[in-house]
């Protein structure tokens, strides 16, 4: 199975030399096609960053991030935005709809961006979200949806141009726990389903049961792994607690 | 921090952001001070009498006008004001939150508008000295003054208005605001930009409806203006009223209906809507079009106020001066009558004189004053050339009594302008007037074809239209019906005599020999009941002149001050939404969509959101100026369309650098916005 995602010992600072932070300091992992890989950490122990980092919103200080073979610490600023669009999918923890648009046109954005043709554009939109079960819900407006809706919607946005790499950001952080549970069910039937590959930052261990594997981070760096056997999703959950209990900070939620 | 240090830095951060509200300010202060300062300029030329009065004259309309146009800009101001507040909802939230007090707020408010104020006061004066200086040169040509000797112009006078208009205006933005800022509640404030916008849409039969309704206000306000006379448009008082009224209703219906409309029609066309940014443009642009209606139909009739005052202006101007010059074809015309009653009918028999002679009693030597002199004597009588006047639904009928002269005198006229003679037949009679008013041509040319039969001394006399001409034959200020018969020489006897005009053309052209043959002249004794006038070049060009410098200050004034009220309206609008804008337009980067998408997406909702007014404008426009057109040709003179063409591209360019500035002005926004996400200072 090819890498989708390399990260070579990324750092990134903050400051100045007598004053330096270091968010992330000599970060390494990779992600196969087909994975749902959760990263977990307390606030501030750099998991917001290196999201930002592999999603090219923000650049790394050192090291290298290769997605599908390609370096993106090295590319023109015109090349990351066109790679953004055609690679990466976004989920973000407020939905970040335009409330401008309806359901249908939110989703059409990614394609249109894309310049796929017309055509294409509808047929694919209705597709994507019969996947999620959001076909009720194209005719209406961010507004005039419930928050579970309203990810869905942004999921499909992100999922509707076929990205290499799905990038969320506490997708459920502003959901409640029914929609959360439905959201998650998604993610995981479109890599089931549709073979996409997500990297989900989260710091709810509730959330992260739902990944195949688990990054832990701490003070910006690698601190733990973990991989989902045949186990239940409780047994999972049971081992994620554990190492967020050692990982410390955070406040459990219960499941 | 003081309040008024917070107000300083806050001015100074937004200065770059409203650099087009500044601009129109300081643009605003600048054009009131240099219209108003027009009386001073007589200070650097040498003005006769009448060059005084005129700026006199001008001087007093400048005064009604400003008033009017201070009412426009103080609208203008206070509205940008309304924009700039509730940009910065969340700003005056903070400081409320952080303990400051309303009055405090106000406070800080109340500086930035005097900052504001003072500063765009002192630029638009000092642009205004500047440009005035300018100006005066204009003015001088315009009336044909000469620069006596060039030198710093001021006009405290001016100056002090402007201040105390501005000042005033100020104020009353101030109490505005202070007053937009006290009946706010905290939680409104802090959560401004968070509040959902409600998309109330009408149904798009609604819509269609409407649409038609406007197109049908709109299409009747035309027909009133075209179908009826011209004429008829001004005296009439009604339908002149029904037009204006109709046509603003059918504007704004207009506008209301294209939020409904316009979208869904595009929305039929999957291609296009889905093509790139256009769905995000078109939903932009229909979330705000629910209230943005209004400020689009101002800007709609404010730019047709401005295009039709302005090509109007112009061209009627250059018409005045251009016809007027060709109206003097002597250098004076002295002209012996006898004086009549209130009834028009003489007090007694004009006994006719010879002015020549008259003339060598006072001394005057007309061989040694003047190149060439001419007497020539009028004849009346009871017959009467009806012309029919078209392009009036009425339809004037115009009898004036023909002026018979004899053919010889209208041959040595003809001579003396450099023109060829003519010939009569024996049973002849030939026509000529002035081609001054193109609807009394047409009534000639008509009445040339089918003319009455002529009896004199019973000789009865026919014409044809080859024996019409067109020559101007005298000085004179109003020469538009002025229709002669010219018949041979031993016909007019048994004619009374109407008048004696003796023509002249100067020696030596200059002021002095003006002057003396103007003293000379008025020594000339008739008898009691007989009048003498006389009018020369210099009377009919100041005439001229005058009508012409007042006509183009008062369109130049009112229309630039239209043109930048409406262009500034869109530009402030457009750059506040742009801001509003800043997390939509950051979120479809975040998507990966590039700059250039970006960008194309700007510049087409800013170019709609100009362009849609604007070309609802120029049809207004067209229909408006082709009416003043023709009322133009029926009391006046001339054709203004030429003058449209010239008045039309300067407009074009003040609007299009508008939207140049505020697309660069909404590119800057978020660009700058972008790059202090990336850097991670916001």
């Amino acid at each position: 199975m090819p890498a989708i995602l390399k990260a070579e010992n990324i750092e990134k600072y903050y400051g100045n030399k007598s004053n330096l932070t270091k968010a992330l300091d000599g970060i390494g992992f990779e992600v196969e096609a087909g994975e749902f890989v959760g990263i977990m950490g307390a606030s501030g122990s750099g998991k917001t960053t290196l999201l930002n980092c592999i999603s090219t919103i923000d650049s790394a200080s050192a090291g290298k991030i290769l997605i599908n073979g390609k370096d993106i610490t090295a590319m023109s600023p015109k090349a990351v935005a066109k790679f953004r669009r055609k690679s990466l999918g976004f989920i973000f923890q407020d939905f970040n709809l335009l409330d401008t648009l309806t359901a249908y046109e939110n989703i059409a954005l990614a394609l249109s961006i894309l310049k796929t043709p017309a055509k294409e554009i509808d047929a694919r939109v209705r597709n994507v979200a019969e996947v999620l079960g959001i076909s009720e819900t194209l005719g209406k407006y961010p507004y005039q949806m419930s928050g579970g809706q309203r990810q869905r919607v942004a999921c499909a946005r992100a999922i509707v141009a076929n990205p290499s790499l799905i990038l969320a950001d506490e997708p459920t952080g502003a959901l409640d726990s029914r929609s959360a549970r439905t959201l998650l069910e998604s993610f995981r039937q479109l890599v089931r389903d549709l073979n996409a590959t997500i990297l989900m930052v989260t710091h709810d261990a509730f959330s992260a049961s739902y990944c195949s594997r688990i990054l832990f981070i701490r003070d910006g760096r690698l601190f733990h792994e973990l991989i989902r056997s045949d186990e239940s999703r409780k047994q999972f959950f049971d081992r994620i607690i554990e190492v967020v209990s050692l990982l410390g900070g955070d406040s459990v939620e219960i499941c | 921090m003081k309040s008024a240090d917070i107000a300083l830095r806050n001015v100074k951060k937004s200065l770059r952001d409203y650099a087009v509200y500044f601009l129109t300010l300081t643009f605003g202060v600048c054009i009131f001070y240099v219209f108003n300062a027009l009386e001073s300029q007589q200070e650097i030329m040498n003005v006769t009498k009448s060059q005084a009065a005129i700026f006199k004259e001008l001087g007093s309309m400048m005064d009604a006008i400003s008033a009017f146009i201070s009412i426009i800009l103080g609208f203008l101001i206070v509205y940008a004001n309304r924009f700039l507040i509730k940009r910065r909802k969340k700003e005056f939230g903070v400081y409320l939150m952080l303990g400051m007090e309303k009055l405090k707020v106000s406070g800080i408010l109340v500086m930035e508008t005097l900052y504001v104020g003072f500063f765009s006061l002192l630029a638009g004066l000092a642009m205004g000295v500047m440009l005035s200086q300018g100006m005066a040169l204009v003015t001088a040509k315009l009336l044909q003054a000469s620069v006596s000797s060039f030198k710093f112009m001021f006009s405290s006078a001016a100056l002090l208005k402007t201040i105390i208009y501005f000042g005033v205006i100020f104020l009353l933005a101030l109490i505005f605001n202070t007053y937009a800022i006290n009946k706010q509640t905290l939680v409104g404030l802090l959560y401004a930009n968070r509040k959902n916008e409600s998309f109330k849409t009408p149904r798009l039969s609604i819509s269609v409806a409407i649409f038609l309704l406007a197109i049908g206000c709109l299409g009747y306000a035309y027909k009133i203006v075209l179908g009826v006379g011209p004429s008829s448009i001004i005296t009439d008082f009604k339908s002149f009223t029904a037009a204006v009224s109709l046509g603003a209703a059918g504007t704004f219906l207009f506008f209301f209906s294209m939020s409904g409309f316009f979208l869904k029609l595009i929305q039929q066309s999957k291609s296009l809507y889905l093509k790139n940014l256009n769905m995000f443009v078109l939903r932009q642009i229909n979330s705000k079009i629910n209230t943005a209606y209004v400020s689009m139909t101002m800007v709609c009739l404010m730019l047709f106020v401005s295009v039709c005052t302005l090509s109007t202006g112009m061209g009627l101007s250059s018409n005045i001066s251009g016809k007027m010059k060709e109206e003097a074809p002597f250098d004076a015309s002295l002209t012996a009558y006898g004086t009549q009653d209130e009834n028009g009918s003489p007090v007694e028999a004009y006994p006719g004189y010879d002015l020549v002679a008259a003339a060598k009693e006072q001394g005057l030597d007309l061989d040694a004053l003047s190149s060439r002199y001419l007497a020539v004597r009028y004849y009346g009588g009871e017959k009467t050339i009806d012309l029919e006047l078209e392009n009036d639904s009425a339809g004037i009928i115009l009898d004036t009594k023909a002026v018979f002269i004899k053919l010889s005198d209208y041959n040595a006229v003809l001579e003396m302008e450099g023109l060829a003679p003519i010939t009569l037949g024996e049973n002849e009679y030939a026509v000529n007037y002035a081609p001054i008013n193109l609807s009394v041509r047409k009534a000639m040319d008509k009445y040339m074809e089918n003319a009455d039969v002529i009896t004199l001394r019973g000789v009865d006399l026919r014409t044809s239209p080859k024996n019409l001409r067109r020559y101007i034959l005298e000085v004179s200020k109003n020469l538009d019906y002025d229709a002669n018969i010219i018949v041979n020489d031993e016909l007019v006897e048994g004619l009374p005599i109407l008048r004696d005009t003796l023509h002249m053309n100067y020696l030596i052209q200059n002021e002095s020999s003006e002057r003396m043959f103007r003293e000379k002249l008025s020594g000339i004794r008739l008898s009691a009941n007989s009048k003498l006038q006389l009018l020369t070049r210099e009377d009919v060009m100041e005439t001229s002149n005058s009508a012409t410098t007042m006509v183009t200050y008062l369109s130049v004034y009112l229309g630039i001050i239209f043109l930048i009220a409406a262009a500034s309206v869109l530009a402030i609008g457009q750059l506040s939404e742009t801001s509003d804008n800043i997390y939509r337009y950051g979120l479809l980067r975040k998507l990966g969509t590039d700059d250039k998408m970006i960008n194309k997406a700007l510049l087409s909702q800013i170019s709609i959101y100009f362009g849609v007014p604007m070309m609802l404008a120029i049809v207004h426009s067209v229909v408006g100026i082709s009416a003043a057109d023709r009322l133009v040709i029926n009391f006046d003179r001339g054709n203004i369309l030429s003058g449209s063409l010239f008045t039309s591209c300067i407009i074009l360019i003040i609007y299009f650098g508008y939207f140049l500035a505020t697309y660069h002005g909404g590119k800057g926004i978020l660009t700058r916005d972008y790059y202090l996400q990336r850097k991670g200072i916001e």
